[in-house]
C-alpha cells in the first residue's frame, strides 16, 4: 500500500514521507482529463517534467502542472518533476489509468450440504487497477460470517447454522478500487444452491465373454460430508466414441452399473453425475473415461508376437521343403498343440463362469 | 438363610428382564410392514412436494407482487409463529430418535393442514379452492400415512396437537384470530403475508420430511439393528 501526504500550510519543501520507493500512486479514469501536480510547489515555480525518463512536450504544460487530456492506458507510467533552478527531483508520481468497478457477478453453491456453502465472484469488465472485495451475508437480519479462501482470492466460505430454513440467504459482494465501488446482491433458498461435486474414481471395465457389456463403477465425491444421511443419486451417460447420441441411466442407492447394450467392439465414452436425492441440482459431469467391451480373440491366446496360426499351418501343409525336415515337424507340432490349448482355455473360462 | 432373599431378588429381576425382552415386539424397524409404510410415506412427501410447487406458484401469481417475486424475502411477522417451522440444528435433527422424528412430522402436518383448510375456505377463486381442497385431501393422506408408520413400529398414535393446545376448530371468520391479531379482520396484506409463509413452511416441511423418511428407511435396513434404542413407549 502506498501513502502520500500533502503539506497544506507553511510549506517550503515537499514532505518526503512516502513509500520506501518515494513514489506516490495516482489513479485516474480512462478518458478523463488529468492534472499532474508537482509536489507542493507554487504556481510561479519553474519545473520540468519527465515521463519514464523522457522529456515531455511543453504543449501539455500549464504553468507548473502537466495536463493530460482524454487519457488512455498508454498514459501509465512514472512521471517525475524537477525544479529548474536546482535541478532537484521534486516529486515522482506513478500514474495508473483504470476504471471504477462495474457490478460483480456472484455465485453461491453448496457442495458440502448440510455443512456449508461458498460464494465466488468476478468482475465481468476489467478495471486495470487493483480491486478489493468484501462479502456480507445475511439471513433475515442476522449476519453470517464468511472465511476467505486461503488460495482463491475471489472465494469465501460460509456455514449453514441451521437446516431446513425458510428464510432466504442474501449475499452481497462489494467491489472497490481507488476510482469507485459497485456491489451485487443475490438471494436464494438453502436448497436451491445445493450442487455436489462430480463422482470420483469412475472406472469402466469390460466383462470377459460379454461383448455387449461394460461394468461401470464410481465413488461418492469426497467433499460430500454425509452420504449416509444425505444419499446421492447418479446419472450415467455413455455413447460410442463415433456417435453423437448419448444413452442415459438414472440410478439410486448404488455406486455401479452394468451397461448391457454396448455395441460390439466399439470404444465408449462414459460419464457420471451426482445429485442429492431430493434437493438441489445435478453436479457437473465427471471426467470422461473410455472403455471397449470384451471382444472374442481371433487368434489363439499364445504369445502375441508369434506369427499368426494360419501362416504356420499353410507353411506346414504346403509341400514341405526338403532340407529342414526337423523344422517342418516342429511347426506341425506347434499347430497341433495350439488348437487344443484354445479349447482348453475356453473350457476353463466356461467352467469358471458356471461356478 | 441370609442369601435366600438376595437370590430370589436376583431371580425375580432376571425373570422380569427376560419377560420384558420377550414382550418387546421383535419387529421395530426391520418389520417389512414398517418398511413398506415408510417407503409409501416417503413417496407421498415427494408427490405432495411436486403438487405444492405448482399450486403455490399459481396462488402467489394470483396474489400478485411482491409475493410472486422469486427474491421476495420478507421478515417473519409475529402473527405466524404458530406455524411449525421445519428449521432445526443439524446435530439435533440427526440425533432425533425415530419416534420423535415421526411425532414432529405428524404434529407439523396436522397444524399446517388446519391452517391450509382455513386458508382454502377464504379463497374467492373457485378453481383455486378446488385445487387446494384436493391438496388438503392428499395432505390428510400423508398424516394418516405417518400415523400408520408409527403404529407399525409399535409406537402409540400421537395425540391430536390442536386438541392438546386448545386451538379452536374450523370457523370461517375467526380464521386468522389464531394468528393472534386484533379482534377486527386482519388487513388483506397481512393475510396474504400469512398465506405466503404458510405455503413456504409447508414446502420446507415436505423437503425435510423426504430427508426424515429417507433416514428412517436407511435405518430400517437389517444391518443397522436399531432395536437397542427403541422400546415402545408405555403409558
Amino acid at each position: 500500500m502506498n501513502f502520500y501526504c500533502k503539506c497544506s500550510n507553511l510549506c517550503s519543501l515537499p514532505p518526503s514521507l512516502s513509500s520506501s520507493s518515494g513514489v506516490r500512486i495516482q489513479y485516474e479514469r480512462i478518458g478523463s482529463d488529468v492534472t499532474m501536480q508537482c509536489g507542493t510547489l507554487g504556481s510561479d515555480a519553474s519545473i520540468t517534467w519527465k515521463v519514464n525518463g523522457s522529456d515531455v512536450d511543453t504543449s501539455v504544460l500549464e504553468g507548473p502542472n502537466l495536463i493530460l487530456r482524454n487519457v488512455t492506458l498508454s498514459y501509465n507510467g512514472l512521471y517525475s518533476c524537477f525544479e529548474d533552478s536546482s535541478g532537484d527531483l521534486q516529486d515522482q508520481i506513478s500514474l495508473r489509468i483504470g476504471s471504477p468497478p462495474r457490478e460483480p457477478v456472484v455465485t453461491c453453491r453448496s457442495n458440502t450440504y448440510p455443512k456449508g456453502f461458498y460464494c465466488t465472484w468476478y468482475l465481468p469488465f476489467p478495471t486495470y487497477i487493483p480491486n478489493d472485495f468484501e462479502l456480507t451475508a445475511l439471513q433475515n437480519t442476522k449476519e453470517i460470517e464468511c472465511q476467505r479462501d486461503a488460495v482463491h482470492k475471489n472465494k469465501c466460505h460460509l456455514k449453514f447454522y441451521q437446516m431446513f430454513s425458510s428464510l432466504k440467504y442474501k449475499v452481497t459482494v462489494t467491489a472497490k478500487n481507488a476510482l469507485g465501488k459497485s456491489s451485487a446482491t443475490i438471494t436464494f433458498d438453502e436448497f436451491s444452491i445445493v450442487k455436489p461435486d462430480p463422482p470420483e474414481k469412475v472406472t469402466a471395465k469390460p466383462i470377459p465373454d460379454n461383448p455387449r457389456r461394460l461394468e461401470v463403477a464410481w465413488q461418492t465425491p469426497s467433499s460430500w460430508p454425509e452420504p449416509d444421511t444425505f444419499p446421492l443419486k447418479f446419472f450415467l451417460r455413455y455413447r460410442p466414441l463415433i456417435l453423437d447420441k448419448w444413452q442415459h441411466v438414472e440410478l439410486s442407492d448404488t455406486n455401479s452399473h452394468t451397461i448391457t447394450d454396448a455395441c460390439t467392439g466399439k470404444e465408449y465414452i462414459i460419464q457420471v453425475a451426482a445429485k442429492d436425492n431430493d434437493i438441489g441440482t445435478w453436479s457437473d459431469w465427471s471426467v470422461p473415461i473410455h472403455a471397449t467391451p470384451w471382444m472374442e480373440e481371433l487368434k489363439p491366446p499364445t504369445n502375441e508376437n508369434q506369427p499368426p496360426l494360419i501362416t504356420t499351418t499353410t507353411s506346414s501343409s504346403s509341400v514341405p521343403p526338403q532340407s529342414p525336415s526337423y523344422q517342418v515337424s516342429a511347426t506341425t507340432r506347434n499347430s497341433a498343440t495350439t488348437i487344443p490349448r484354445t479349447v482348453s482355455l475356453l473350457l476353463g473360462i466356461t467352467i469358471f463362469l458356471f461356478i | 438363610f441370609s442369601l435366600f432373599p438376595g437370590i430370589s431378588a436376583l431371580v425375580t429381576f432376571l425373570l422380569a428382564a427376560l419377560l420384558n425382552t420377550l414382550a418387546v415386539p421383535a419387529m421395530n424397524l426391520t418389520d417389512p410392514t414398517a418398511k413398506v409404510s415408510i417407503q409409501k410415506t416417503y413417496d407421498l412427501t415427494k408427490y405432495l412436494e411436486h403438487q405444492l410447487s405448482t399450486l403455490a406458484s399459481t396462488y402467489l401469481n394470483y396474489l400478485g407482487p411482491p409475493f410472486n417475486d422469486p427474491d421476495f424475502s420478507p421478515p417473519r411477522v409475529n402473527g405466524t409463529t404458530q406455524i411449525p417451522s421445519a428449521t432445526v440444528d443439524f446435530e439435533l435433527w440427526r440425533g432425533l430418535n425415530d419416534r420423535l422424528r415421526l411425532v414432529e412430522n405428524y404434529r407439523a402436518y396436522s397444524v399446517l393442514l388446519r391452517y391450509l383448510e382455513l386458508m382454502t375456505q377464504d379463497l374467492s377463486c373457485p378453481e383455486l379452492r378446488r385445487h387446494f381442497n384436493h391438496f388438503c385431501t392428499s395432505l390428510q393422506g400423508l398424516i394418516v400415512s405417518i400415523a400408520s408408520v408409527m403404529t407399525s413400529l409399535g409406537y402409540p398414535p400421537p395425540a391430536h396437537p390442536l386438541r392438546v393446545r386448545g386451538v379452536p376448530g374450523v370457523s370461517g371468520g375467526g380464521a386468522w384470530a389464531l394468528a393472534g391479531t386484533a379482534s377486527s379482520a386482519p388487513s388483506t396484506f397481512l393475510k396474504k403475508m400469512d398465506d405466503f409463509w404458510l405455503l413456504k413452511e409447508l414446502q420446507i416441511w415436505l423437503w425435510r420430511s423426504a430427508k426424515d423418511f429417507n433416514r428412517l428407511k436407511k435405518r430400517s435396513l437389517p444391518q443397522t439393528a436399531a432395536v437397542h434404542n427403541h422400546r415402545p413407549h408405555r403409558h
